[in-house]
């Protein structure tokens, strides 16, 4: 190497990923979707009578064997789609009580193996340029306020995404962020990873 | 207590819970009031400068007030309580709280997970196997490559030096790829608990070397760069006595977990700490950078003699524990009194909150472009400063 | 001889202020109108300093009919007799007439000073410059009736620039430049009279300076190294002043280094005028000297005079007044003294640096100077259109107090002024260049041009500025519509509070990168970034002697009170002026 950095990026190549085209080059066994029936162990009560309830899972193998991790990253739930972001999206993160894992694999999604910035998704710095508002962690007191004026503060129409199991519902931790009905978008995992969240977040794009 | 005992100060001073005050290898009961400080009064024609707690400058949630009379900053708050949580260990099983444990900072689990696993196997009086000893290494230095990784990608960002920052994020996903292949999970989540670690080292030792070669290069061409070192030079000096990890380091103190902690046997692999002298920005950027080199070769040595136990042991019984264990931010300690397998009490030390009164003081005198620079060169995790277990 | 019927209404004006202050400003509105019938020629260069301050003291008087109250009773008839003052020396034809005004408006402008301020030092201060100035003054008069045998002004003789230099070192000093050093006490004398004293001074007693060495200039032979010498101090004035302009705290001390930094810039105009031989480039510059002392004394009347509507004059403590179109014409007053389109002060930049940079291709080796002395005005420039801003944001953006109506006029009919001139610019301006050297300054449909030989230069019109901005606007409006907005709140990062800047910390990026040139001392105190005065220590030093020493005279001589000490001055100068009216 030199220290021209430009002939240092163009001799490194690309790096990038053909996904979503393709699937995923590496994925993570945990979280992925479960596959497995019945009743198992769980410390945070995904998996009773009904099966297995990606929102509340934290992937934390209690289950096994009776559950198995499939590989598949598509663990998430669009309520409502919102079509008129399908050119481009701009998020902005709002971290009300996390333990940094959903804040780290967000910022990898646009870290060159992903590059989201292809495919339309942008991180905004002020919830006034903001299309959606992405909130990861638990329910924080000091961050009550500031969660709140941030979604006043983002101009109409806005969705809010949920970024792993802690927003969704509080997953072993405490208490989600928001009441699960306020979330257009819910993505699972502890933490998702960056191959889910792309999925995710083009598909509340709605393409 | 194998490794610690309550007395009076002893050694180097760790840090301090609202109960404790930790050292080397004593435990002072002594009561310290984590409030945030009073901030100082504005003198005329100056003003407080807020920022965050929500800002896209910072990964995590953290509010900033710097005491300005433009440009210059004169004092520095750094209040990590906005987004704390307040988690209930206190009555569950050892393995849950081990999943909470986790949870405290998912980016250093293995850090955490590993001083905590410590803490319970030393109260429990559970000797641990050689093998696993090795694999947990592993763990930590794998995770010290990564951790480092980002600080110096994160120092890269706010001088728009896209290349080595885009460059530095790719060593960095293939880091946690090695992580994700060994172990299930991207960052370490239930493969370690106390009494077992569950980690599948074939190819970890390739991929390493890899990385290190890499980003040898990287940092050659890193030193290279006037403009970029000239950010960092003279930036964010503090030598204050309670430095603690690669801040400690950086002003030329050898203060390391991995030397005057019994937990883990670092000794074996010769293990020295690499020391740079001017205690600012840049001697916190190269004692991260020839850590990672550093760390990568601890890998290689802890490679032979690794095993693991396929699955967790029964831990029962009672006692207290201690453990501190280096993570890459520095020394993290861990109190549990366990009974009956039911943690009774636990209480945690992070190097952030240690860090952060010292990234309060390296403010003082700094101009806001310095800002990022300077927080970035800490690696301060407001995940592991604001939270209270319970 | 009709125009000192101007002058004796001036001084009716200040007799008329000690029974009604409103009859004595409605008088000098009258007698500035008087002045201007009688004494303005478009084709007489000189006359149009005539104009230009007249316009002024309308607009100031008529700000004041509402203004005073709360300053004692002498301001009205003090403020006249400067006026009095002023109008003497622009209409004099003799040095004696010229020095006798000099001195009315230098005593009496002292008086306003002297009355109103808290402290004793500023004063003073203003006093010694005064002295100062009417000595030099004094001493180049008097060489010039020597060489040239009568007290009339009339050509001086070849070889003899001393008179030149002396009357312009003394009005140098009027104008707040002493030699290789800006002399502070500008700024602290006027910041320390009423607003309305304030733009008085700094709109038109400092542009009697300009008068003067102008008019002097036109009497004397070529002189390459006054020229040098006016280029060197002007550029050097401009830099520093606008320097110090954007880290004042207080706003008329603000507007005190803006009005040295435009004659910083006006005198560099002087001097490249000294210094040029081409009889239609010298024609440029005399317009470019015009343009600019017109747009500096009206954007120095419009900032002043918002500063006078504002309660408090620190930005910190700033409340400032209310009402659109009050705010309209302070943002234009401000616009204009930072260079900016379209407005006169706009023109007047572009002009100013025009000459610069057909100096550089015209002169030669003193083309070389051109380019050096055009790169600081430019910098200085900037740093001034940085001050501006400071100005308009610190006073319009912050809680408001109501304007009194006659006030809210006059600060509305100075930025009306202000763009008027600026789109009349083609009609009014190139009538002074009557006859054979209408080719210098061409408004040719959509742009200015310059056309000199090898260098022509151009700028976009008024004509076009006005254009676009209405057919843009007026398109835009056409296809989009009302623009839609998306209005959502302040977002300060999830705080409720908002953080408030403050001036101080605003202008402390320039402290500490000039921390050399300004001496900054950084410290852990209680201001932790301070600038040592090292111009103003030598000033209140100078100061404090003239005072010991003024103080004996006083006691020695006279110690009644101040108010017969007034009536005195007053009665004094009439007869000064009554006896000068007869030898003229």
């Amino acid at each position: 190497m030199s220290n021209l950095w430009f002939l240092n990026g163009i001799r490194k190549g690309i790096v990038t990923e053909k996904f979503p085209k393709t699937p995923p080059e590496d994925p993570p066994a945990w979280p992925s979707m479960l596959s497995g029936a019945g009743d198992a162990r769980c410390p945070v009560d995904a998996i009773d009578g009904n099966g297995w309830n990606m929102d509340k899972c934290i992937f934390c193998r209690r289950c096994t064997p009776a559950y198995s991790p499939t590989g598949n990253q598509d663990i998430f739930t669009v309520e409502s789609e919102a079509p008129i972001f399908h050119r481009s999206l701009y998020i902005y993160p709002l971290d009300s009580g996390s333990c940094g894992g959903c804040n780290v694999e967000l910022m990898n999604i646009f870290a060159p193996h992903y590059d989201a910035n292809r495919l339309g998704l942008f991180i905004t710095n002020s919830p006034r340029h903001a299309d959606a508002i992405l909130v990861m962690g638990v329910f924080t007191e000091g961050m009550e306020d500031p969660l709140r004026l941030a979604y006043e503060a983002m101009p109409d129409p806005k969705i809010v995404i949920a970024l792993g199991s802690c927003a969704i519902s509080g997953g072993i931790i405490g208490d989600p962020a928001l009441d699960i009905s306020k979330y257009n978008v819910r993505i699972a995992g502890c933490p998702p990873s960056p191959y889910t969240i792309i999925k995710a977040l083009i598909a509340a794009k709605g393409v | 207590m194998k490794y610690y005992s309550f007395g009076e100060p002893s050694g180097r001073f760790i840090g301090y819970s609202q109960g404790f005050k930790v050292y080397a290898t004593t435990i002072a009961r002594q009561y310290t009031d984590m409030r945030q400080p009073e901030k100082k009064a504005v003198p005329q024609g100056e003003f407080y400068f807020g920022y965050g707690p929500s800002t896209g400058g910072m990964i995590e949630s953290v509010g900033v007030d710097l005491l300005t009379p433009g440009e210059l900053i004169t004092e520095a708050y750094v209040n990590p309580s906005y987004k704390q949580r307040n988690v209930t260990i206190r009555g569950r099983t050892i393995g849950d709280a081990s999943l909470i444990v986790e949870r405290i900072n998912a980016f250093h689990c293995a850090a955490h997970s590993i001083a905590f696993a410590s803490a319970v196997e030393d109260a429990l009086g559970f000797d641990l196997p050689d093998g696993i000893a090795h694999t947990r290494i592993i763990a930590l230095e794998l995770e010290r490559i990564r951790s480092n990784l980002l600080v110096i990608e994160r120092m890269c960002q706010p001088a728009g030096f896209g290349v080595p920052a885009n460059q530095l994020a790719i060593l960095r996903e293939e880091a946690t790829r090695i992580v994700s292949r060994a172990t299930g999970h991207r960052y370490f989540f239930s493969s370690i608990s106390p009494g077992c670690s569950m980690m599948n080292l074939s190819g970890v030792g390739n991929a390493v070397r890899k990385i290190s070669s890499t980003f040898s290069r990287i940092y050659d061409d890193l030193l290279e760069s006037k403009v970029f070192m000239s950010r960092l030079i003279n930036n964010g000096k503090v030598s204050i006595d309670s430095l603690i990890g690669p801040a400690a380091r950086a002003s030329g103190q050898a203060r390391d977990a991995r030397i005057d902690s019994a937990t883990l046997p670092y000794s074996r692999f010769g293990f020295t700490p690499v020391l740079h002298e001017t205690s600012d920005a840049f001697a916190r950027f190269q004692v991260r950078s020839e850590e990672i080199l550093q760390s990568a070769g601890i890998v290689s040595d802890a490679l032979n003699g690794a095993s693991n136990t396929g699955k967790m042991e029964k831990l029962e019984g009672d006692g207290e524990g201690a453990a501190r264990v280096e993570s890459p931010q520095g020394d993290l300690f861990y109190y549990v009194k366990v009974e009956n397998s039911i943690v009774r009490d636990i209480v945690m030390v992070s190097p952030s909150s240690s860090n952060i009164a010292a990234f309060t003081q390296s403010m003082k005198g700094n101009i806001f472009t310095d800002f990022h620079f300077n927080w970035e060169s800490f690696g301060i995790w407001i995940s592991e400063a604001g939270v209270v277990l319970q | 001889m009709y125009q000192y019927i101007a002058v004796i209404i001036f001084g009716i004006a200040a007799l008329l202020s000690v029974i009604s202050r409103k009859a004595g400003y409605i008088t000098v509105v009258a007698g500035s109108v008087i002045l201007i019938v009688a004494g303005f020629r478009p084709s007489d260069y000189q006359s149009y300093f005539i104009l230009i301050s007249s316009i002024v003291w309308i607009l100031i008087s008529i700000y004041s009919l509402e203004y005073d109250r709360k300053y004692g009773r002498w301001l009205s008839s003090l403020f006249s007799l400067t006026v009095m003052g002023m109008a003497m020396i622009l209409v004099s034809q003799t040095y004696l007439i010229f020095i006798a005004g000099w001195e009315v408006m230098s005593i009496a402008s002292y008086a306003i000073i002297g009355l109103n301020s808290r402290d004793h030092t500023p004063p003073y201060v203003f006093m010694v410059f005064s002295e100062i100035s009417t000595i030099l003054i004094i001493a180049g008069s008097v060489f010039a009736i020597f060489q040239q045998g009568g007290f009339s002004f009339s050509f001086l003789p070849v070889g003899n620039d001393t008179p030149l230099l002396l009357i312009s070192l003394g009005c140098i000093t009027k104008m707040g430049i002493t030699p290789f050093m800006i002399s502070e006490w500008l700024p602290i004398a006027h910041g320390n009279a009423p607003a309305n004293a304030s733009a008085m001074l700094s709109a038109t007693m400092t542009l009697m300076g300009v008068f003067m060495i102008f008019r002097l200039i036109s009497l004397s032979p070529q002189s390459i190294a006054i020229g040098i010498f006016f280029l060197a101090i002007g550029s050097i004035s401009v830099l520093f002043a606008s320097i110090y302009a954007y880290i004042a705290e207080n706003m008329k001390m603000l507007g005190g280094f803006s009005t040295i930094e435009n004659n910083g810039s006006i005198l560099s105009a002087l001097g490249l005028l000294l210094i040029v031989q081409q009889d239609v480039f010298r024609i440029f510059i005399i317009l470019t000297i015009i343009i600019f002392s017109f747009a500096h004394s009206l954007g120095k009347t419009g900032l002043f005079l918002t500063v006078g509507s504002t309660k408090g004059e620190y930005f910190s403590q700033v409340s400032a007044g209310s009402g659109r179109w009050v705010s309209a014409g302070s943002i234009i007053s401000f616009a204009s003294l930072s260079g900016l389109f379209p407005t006169l002060g706009g023109l007047a930049t572009w002009m100013l640096l025009e000459s610069f940079f057909m100096e550089a291709y015209l002169g030669g080796f003193l083309g070389i100077i051109a380019i050096v002395v055009g790169s600081v005005i430019a910098m200085g420039e900037g740093m001034a259109a940085g001050a501006m801003i400071k100005m308009s944001s610190f006073t319009q953006l912050y809680p408001k107090t109501r304007t009194s109506r006659s006030g809210g006029l006059a600060i509305f009919l100075v930025g009306s002024l202000i763009i008027l001139l600026f789109l009349a610019s083609p009609i009014v301006f190139p009538a002074v260049l009557k006859g054979s050297v209408s080719g210098t300054l061409v408004f040719y449909g959509f742009t200015i041009e310059s056309r000199f030989g090898p260098a022509d230069f151009g700028l976009i019109s008024p004509l076009y500025i006005t254009v676009v901005i209405g057919a843009f606007a007026l398109l835009a409006y056409a296809i989009f519509g009302k623009p839609r907005e998306r209005a959502v709140p302040a977002w300060n990062g999830g705080r409720q509070d908002l953080t408030v800047y403050t001036s101080y910390s605003y202008s402390s990026n320039i402290r500490l990168m000039l921390r050399r040139i300004l001496r900054t001392h950084v410290t852990s105190g209680s201001q932790p970034v301070s600038v040592v005065d090292i111009f103003w220590n030598t000033m209140i030093a100078v100061a404090r002697s003239y005072r010991n020493m003024a103080r004996r005279i006083t006691l020695g001589v006279m110690n009644s009170s101040i108010g017969w000490y007034m009536v005195y001055m007053i009665v004094t100068f009439m007869v000064v002026l009554l006896i000068s009216a007869y030898v003229a």
